[in-house]
């Protein structure tokens, strides 16, 4: 049921194509999951990202029906599979290693699932060369999974769950065995597949670059909990809490502490450390008291020492030339603080600096984390 | 080392002793090869003594002195034994014994070992259990009731009743077991997923993808049953029904010894099994070394 | 993962009864009734009458009995012993050598262990035949000059056995010992050389502390092995001394099949499995404890 040729991320309006309803996994005593619901909309690509241990490969796995739910239930097309066999859900999965059968050759690997189903060679073959010619694997076809390249060999990993013409992709970390560059190639094709096929995906990664180009929507997870959902430029620009505003973005968020003086409904006044004071925006209520800061290193620019907006005063340690970027390490009151400034930045390490705050895309954190 | 040891000494005595110690290298590893070559051509030499007299006369062999190569190189002991003999009924039944024991050996192995290694059922642990326990019983302990058991099936002096016990295999289990252990699980659940259910994960997935395995098992199965001579020998009386192992002790000639024909008759017996030797070398010495880390 | 929990016991049904049926049949069964015909005063074949632990007072009393006892062990000492040290020096030996020469010597020695038993007897039979034996150039000097029939001259008889017995199943130790000394990394023995060491101290303080699990695992495999043995002994001693040369398991054959006591020899059989089972408890602790270690 794939809606081909369909804009990804467009029918919000529709019912939710996957739910996970108050779902909770226990590992005899270790619970790893308590009481959380996601939904994935239909023809959406979504991400489930966190660092390790955050229980999104078990949520995966949870949808996949390869893990039995404790408590709580599962739904894919408002159908309760929750204890459905995986091989009935109609998903598809990529595995991080990719499982390739290793005895069998690509054509095998990719129909393994129409010949265990008993369909015909004939049509075996016709169904895997189509899949071939769309993921350009058709000159492999005879090889076995151990001649192939990396990159190819998770083609024939997308290319068998493919062959069955899931509802849902589901994505097990599958980049995370290629070098850097192929990395970023395969990210392409992903995103390309997406945009041709329109079938839902949903994709579990630990790198925040992969989730935040290609998910329309990111559900972040923090030690079994989900800690938000948004999308890409959401949870960029107005993370809920402060390990969203960390973990998201490269290279990562300031975060220092400031003191509270003063706080109405929309802005607060903050004193930096150093003396300064600054104005933030705020969407909950605050008292005065200490707080934590957060800000870019896109959000803080290099002028004179002298310059009386300055926010901070201080010394650049380490500078890093990127070429299209100059990443600079600032000691100031509030730390050590990461600037990216431009790529042809005139600067030298020791060299006595000020920092303007860009107040508008500051955020507050209170005690508990939570964005004020 | 004495505390009193001058420093050009040091320096000087490395040396010295590495010049030494090449020389010493030399000498005794080159004795030590030695020793191992002579000590093979020794060790080779009563089998090759065996097989040589097979191919002499049976003046030449009862002449006094030692004859490395027969003057006069002949095979009429091995046509006398072939016709007068009935060493085809032996192999024949040697044949059908031993393949009969290895098929069902491997395929009930596969599956039980499939069975208790990836799939969970009550009793499961307590098979394994048993299993285990069953290498404490020595075989040879149990023919008596293996031959209550037989006649009890009137299975006595048939090939069926040779082939019954030798059915007992927990190393062969076992070593199924561990290897369906270490497939890793990612290929189970992606056949899963696509559809596969526990026959055909079996038979398409973990039996293929240790096929080396099932090759040495059933390579030293067929060995093990076709050199068995307790078990054949005391469930079959009459030469018919006879495997080779125990056929070939059975050849008394009425004129005297035969030494020529005695031999050739235990050459011809243990060819096949030395041609798959020689042929599978690699897959045997696997398999020995698979069942002995079973018993560690 | 999600399955049904009956498909599952009914897989598992189906692939493992040839196991339980061929298992109960030929171990599960016949271990009882061994036991249970232990303690009997049946014949073979047919009923018999419960006589409690009748049947054990007379193997203790049974002068047979002790001799097969005691000739098993002497041999299992002969064979085993020697078996165990030959196949380390010789691996020493082989491991050395490399390429298709290694595979050669390695065939030599192995070789023996894949003949039937019965193709080892005509063999040595004739190596050691009385009148046109070629051992007999060896023997006959150390015995005045006579040719000896060495299966008919009883002190002769096991050692004889357990020589041939050697040299028929060294392969078997002599493969594990190989592997063994594979595992042990080549490093070891280029820093000891960097060190000084000698051939001789490398042997003592690298390998042969590193080897010992396998030398323990060798030595209690064929321990246990060759605590059955029967073939051969059988074989060697057709027309000479059966009695002085009896073994444990041509005794259980004995009172079962000649004598028609099928109690006594389940008796027999049972006091066997007990000295092995021990002895494999034994072998599994000792090994365990070397792991834990």
């Amino acid at each position: 049921m794939s809606a081909s040729g369909a804009t990804s991320g467009s029918e919000s309006a529709a019912a939710p194509h996957v739910e996970l309803r108050r779902v909770t996994k226990r590992y005899g005593a270790v619970t790893a999951i308590s009481d959380l619901s996601l939904t994935v909309d239909k023809g959406s690509f979504t991400a489930l990202l966190g660092p390790s241990g955050c229980g999104k490969s078990t949520l995966l796995r949870m949808i996949a029906g390869l893990e039995a739910i404790t408590a709580g239930q599962c739904f894919i097309d408002n159908i309760d599979v929750t204890d459905t066999p995986p091989a009935k859900r109609r998903i598809a999965m990529v595995f991080q290693s990719y499982a390739l059968y290793p005895h069998m050759t690509v054509r095998q690997n990719i129909a393994f699932s129409l010949s265990v189903a008993g369909q015909s060679r004939k049509a075996q073959d016709e169904r895997a060369l189509e899949v071939a010619r769309i993921l350009q694997l058709e000159p492999y076809l005879d090889r076995r999974p151990a001649e192939l390249s990396g990159g190819q060999r998770q083609r024939v990993a997308i290319g068998r769950a493919l062959v069955r013409k899931p509802e849902v992709f589901l994505f097990d970390e599958p980049l995370s065995n290629l070098d850097a560059k192929l990395r970023v190639q395969m990210r392409l094709e992903l995103a390309k597949l997406h945009a041709d096929l329109g079938t839902t995906m949903i994709y579990v990664t630990h790198d925040q670059t992969e989730a935040m180009t290609l998910a329309d929507k990111i559900v972040v997870l923090d030690k079994g909990v989900v800690s938000q959902v948004g999308s890409p430029l959401e949870l960029y620009n107005t993370p809920a809490n402060k390990f969203v505003a960390a973990f998201i973005g490269s290279p990562g968020m300031n975060f220092f502490g400031v003191d509270i003086a003063a706080a109405n409904g929309r802005t607060a006044s903050v004193v930096l450390p150093g003396g300064r004071t600054a104005e933030v925006g705020i969407t909950a209520t605050a008292g005065a008291g200490p707080a934590e800061l957060g800000v870019r290193p896109e959000h803080l620019a290099i002028v004179d020492p002298n310059d009386p907006h300055a926010a901070f005063a201080g010394a650049i340690s380490i500078i890093e030339h990127l070429g299209n970027s100059t990443i600079l390490y600032v000691d100031t009151p509030a730390g050590q603080l990461i600037v990216e400034g431009e790529g042809n930045l005139d600067a030298k390490s020791g060299q006595a600096v000020g920092l303007r705050l860009n107040e508008s895309h500051a955020r507050l954190f209170g005690e508990t984390g939570a964005a004020l | 080392m004495s505390a009193s040891v001058q420093s050009a000494d040091l320096v000087a005595a490395p040396a010295t002793r590495r010049l030494t110690r090449l020389n010493q290298i030399d000498i005794v590893g080159l004795l030590i090869t030695l020793g191992t070559l002579i000590g093979a051509i020794v060790w080779a030499f009563p089998l090759y003594w065996g097989l040589i007299t097979t191919f002499k006369h049976e003046y030449e062999i009862v002449r006094p002195g030692v004859q490395l190569w027969p003057e006069h190189f002949t095979f009429e002991n091995y046509v006398h034994v072939l016709l007068q003999t009935k060493i085809g009924y032996w192999y024949i039944n040697s044949l059908i014994t031993s393949g009969a024991v290895t098929l069902i050996v491997v395929m009930m192995a596969a599956g039980a070992g499939y069975a208790i290694s990836q799939l969970n059922f009550p009793g499961r642990r307590f098979f394994w259990w048993m299993i285990l326990a069953s290498f404490m019983v020595p075989i040879p302990a149990l023919i008596v009731t293996h031959f209550i058991v037989i006649s009890q099936l009137g299975l006595i002096n048939t090939l069926a009743g040779v082939v019954g016990p030798q059915l007992i295999a927990p190393v062969t289990v076992i070593i199924y077991k561990q290897f369906f252990d270490s497939v890793p699980k990612d290929f189970r659940e992606a056949a899963v997923i696509d559809g596969a259910n526990d026959f055909q994960l079996l038979f398409r997935i973990y039996l293929p993808m240790n096929w080396g395995v099932t090759t040495a098992l059933a390579i030293i199965t067929f060995i093990g049953a076709w050199n068995l001579f307790l078990w054949p020998f005391l469930a079959v009386s009459s030469e018919d029904k006879m495997n080779i192992t125990v056929g070939i002790t059975q050849v008394h000639d009425n004129f005297g010894v035969s030494y020529g024909r005695d031999l050739a008759v235990a050459m011809l017996a243990a060819l096949p099994v030395a041609l798959i030797y020689l042929i599978f070398q690699r897959r045997v010495t696997q398999a020995i070394m698979l069942s002995a880390g079973i018993k560690g | 993962m999600i399955r049904s929990s009956r498909s599952e016991y009914l897989t598992a049904a189906v692939l493992m009864a040839p196991f339980v049926v061929i298992y109960g049949l030929f171990f599960v069964y016949p271990t009882l009734r061994m036991v249970e015909l232990s303690f009997t005063n049946a014949p073979l074949i047919g009923p018999g009458k419960w006589v409690g632990l009748d049947n054990y007072f007379r193997l203790a009393s049974d002068h047979l009995f002790s001799t097969a006892i005691w000739n098993t062990i002497y041999f299992v000492i002969l064979s085993v012993v020697p078996g165990t040290i030959l196949a380390l020096v010789i691996a020493l030996g082989v491991y050395r050598l490399k390429g298709w020469l290694q595979s050669i010597v390695l065939a030599a020695f192995f070789l023996p262990y894949i003949l039937p038993v019965s193709v080892v007897y005509r063999i040595w039979g004739w190596m050691f035949d009385k009148d046109f034996g070629v051992a007999q150039y060896l023997i006959a000097p150390l015995n005045d000059g006579q040719r000896l029939s060495v299966f008919r001259t009883v002190p002769l008889f096991m050692p004889a056995v357990a020589f041939i017995t050697v040299w028929w199943c060294l392969g078997f130790s002599l493969l594990l010992f190989i592997a063994g000394l594979r595992n042990i990394s080549r490093e070891i023995y280029e820093a000891a050389e960097l060190d000084g060491a000698g051939r001789w101290i490398q042997f003592r303080r690298i390998t042969w502390p590193l080897i010992w699990p396998v030398t323990v695992l060798v030595f209690t495999i064929q321990l246990i092995l060759q605590l059955k043995i029967f073939d051969q002994v059988y074989l060697f001693t057709q027309g000479g001394r059966i009695d002085a040369n009896m073994v444990m398991v041509f005794y259980i054959l004995r009172e079962a099949f000649q004598l028609n006591k099928g109690g006594l020899g389940a008796a027999s059989a049972v006091v066997l499995f007990v000295v092995i089972a021990v002895l494999s408890v034994l072998q599994f602790q000792l090994l365990r404890a070397r792991e834990g270690r």
